[in-house]
């Protein structure tokens, strides 16, 4: 069984159709990429999946459960967890705090209150190493570089450990080898997790990417491996508007 | 263990050695100036409790008096029971011909010091509950808050057969516990005053610093981002909310026994706006700031008052003016950062300007 499958979805902002009738599917340990130009419902995608709108139309199910109608909090702790476009990090907060935050395997109120803010931090901090933040602990997360911001949310993310990740432009505004490292950190991720990545750099879809669906205008474009996708007509048509 | 948490302890420390020992050296152990301490004291502790809910949530109650009411209610109700020979003075006045059915159980000590903790956390989470399932925030907390607290005002004050109505409740006897009774001029009882402040703070300081700290510190800079980790920010909004009711209410119980009467006019607007001005002069992301805050303006209040009978209110709403624009983050704030720039310029710290004002949501309706 697929891991996420995705039938019908349809989302209408005051008339303008952002989703339309987009039906995927996800297998577990893989990597799918969105693509499409500017304003295809790329995002709004992945706000429908994990919560953050409400579709008008169709269903989302996860490991068979219908998800298109519960509320945000209750995705996340079904295995969904998202990383925003502009860095969503909490910038009042230390790096080792945010980690701490992510790491919300029992997200009750009452185990909140019998744990030092830092207690989850600790098994939470070996992830830094991974990122090159470590020395970076106790800074601010406000304090960070774009870069560094970006990588911190990846890392918050696989803390959160979600089965389900949804990266919307994770290597925006990384220097190449931040681009390469990030590619290599979500390789050795999809052993054990899923990924829908939204992304612009070919070369990072190229080294990433099992499987890619473009989009165009709220509406699946065409679907298929990389090498597919570069030899379709209808994918150059909507990009270079011929 | 962080190194903030143990600065608050410290701090804490500190703070419970000076008040259990250098205010009483300080007025000469009289139990004149030391009941009016201890009056501080029981504001501080309704202080320390708006910074959880405001410092550290970023949800602004203005009704927290209302609470804070309800606990001093509770302890007068008991007090004026037991003064009383059957039927309390005021009822009789007021041709009411039995006692009401919800005065019978504050016969009961245990009951009454139940009462004044949990009847705010339930009606405080009751509003609370309204109010953050439905996602609201910012400046419309501090109305519905605000509303409550007049309307609920006006309730008592309309009722004045069963409370006494605009008088409030006078001539109560003493507290009563087993094998003691607490007179509010002795050093016993500003030691229990002092004691009882020092447990709420101790409290509030494992609050902000446990992994529920934590979840409304992230609540209050983006609660978006926080349900995508799978929080239910309304469960977190809503606990502390309560914990902050019952902590008003613990502090009004307190207060009735300094002052020997309860009145309507604790849970009047000016009051609680009084709390948020004590807590913002002392920093509102600490609570032991907060309570210092109280102490501090309360003490000024006291001095100045006599001097400057008119013009004190005037002077109180300049402090506050000059503390938002200046001191934006209270006394503690400003010795946050003067620590940070004593640690060295090296330090990367966050500069204060990058903070929020204590109003910066209020005018945008955003959390900061």
């Amino acid at each position: 069984m697929q891991q996420l499958q995705v039938t019908d979805l349809q989302v209408e902002f005051g008339g303008l159709r952002a989703v339309d009738n987009l039906s995927f599917s996800v297998g577990e340990g893989e990597i799918l990429c969105l693509l499409g130009p500017n304003g295809a419902g790329k995002s709004t995608t992945l706000d429908l999946i994990c919560g953050k709108t409400q579709p008008t139309g169709g269903s989302i199910q996860l490991n068979g459960t219908e998800i298109s109608q519960m509320l945000e909090f209750r995705r996340a702790r079904l295995g969904i967890g998202r990383k925003f476009q502009v860095p969503s990090v909490y910038k009042d907060l230390t790096v080792a705090e945010n980690l701490s935050l992510a790491r919300s395997k029992r997200p009750g109120v009452w185990s909140a209150l019998t744990r030092l803010a830092l207690t989850d931090a600790r098994e939470a901090c070996e992830i830094l190493e991974r990122v090159h933040l470590s020395d970076r602990r106790d800074e601010l997360a406000g304090n960070l570089s774009h870069g560094e911001t970006q990588w911190l949310e990846i890392a918050m993310l696989i803390v959160q450990d979600s089965k389900l990740i949804l990266m919307d432009e994770p290597t925006a505004g990384m220097t190449i080898q931040e681009t390469e490292r990030t590619a290599e950190i979500f390789r050795t991720l999809s052993a054990s997790h899923t990924l829908i990545v939204v992304e612009h750099d070919m070369s990072f879809v190229r080294t990433v990417a099992d499987r890619i669906l473009v989009m165009n205008r709220g509406a699946m474009l065409a679907e298929g491996t990389i090498a597919e996708i570069e030899a379709n007509d209808d994918v150059k048509t909507a990009y270079l508007g011929h | 263990m962080t190194s903030r948490f143990h600065y608050d302890l410290i701090a804490l420390v500190i703070f419970a050695v000076v008040i259990a020992f250098g205010v009483p050296a300080l007025m000469n152990y009289d139990g004149f100036e030391l009941n009016t301490f201890a009056r501080y004291l029981a504001l501080a502790i309704v202080s320390a409790a708006l910074a959880l809910s405001w410092g550290t949530a970023g949800l602004l109650n203005l009704g927290q008096a209302a609470t804070f009411g309800m606990g001093s209610y509770a302890m007068a109700m008991h007090l004026k029971l037991r003064a009383s020979d059957g039927l309390p003075d005021f009822m009789g006045w007021n041709n009411v011909p039995e006692l009401p059915l919800f005065w019978v159980p504050f016969e009961s000590l245990a009951f009454t010091l139940l009462a004044g903790l949990l009847v705010p956390a339930f009606i405080g989470g009751l509003i609370a509950i309204f109010m953050f399932r439905a996602r609201i925030a910012g400046v419309f907390v501090a109305i519905i808050t605000l509303a409550f607290l007049v309307a609920f005002q006006l309730l008592v004050i309309n009722q004045q057969g069963q409370t006494g109505g605009q008088n409030g409740l006078t001539g109560l006897a003493q507290l009563t516990l087993p094998g003691w009774t607490v007179d509010p001029y002795s050093m016993g009882f500003y030691y229990l005053v002092a004691g009882c402040l020092t447990v709420a703070l101790a409290i509030g300081v494992y609050l902000t610093h446990s992994k529920f700290g934590l979840i409304l510190r992230a609540i209050r800079e983006d609660a978006d981002r926080t349900r995508f980790f799978g929080y239910n920010v309304a469960t977190y909004q809503t606990a502390i909310f309560c914990i902050s009711a019952a902590l008003a209410g613990w502090a009004g119980m307190l207060y009735t026994m300094v002052l020997e009467f309860a009145s309507p006019t604790y849970m009047g607007v000016s009051f609680s706006l009084a709390i948020v001005i004590w807590c913002a002069v002392g920093g509102r992301e600490s609570v032991i700031a907060a309570a210092f805050g109280a102490i501090v303006v309360n003490l000024l209040e006291g001095r100045l008052s006599d001097v400057f009978v008119e013009g004190w209110h005037l002077m109180l709403g300049v402090i506050f003016v000059l503390v938002v624009m200046f001191m934006p983050r209270g006394i503690y704030g400003l010795l946050t950062d003067i620590g940070a720039r004593l640690r060295g310029p090296n330090r990367r710290q966050s500069p204060a300007k990058a903070r929020p004002s204590p109003t910066q949501h209020l005018e945008t309706g955003q959390e900061p």
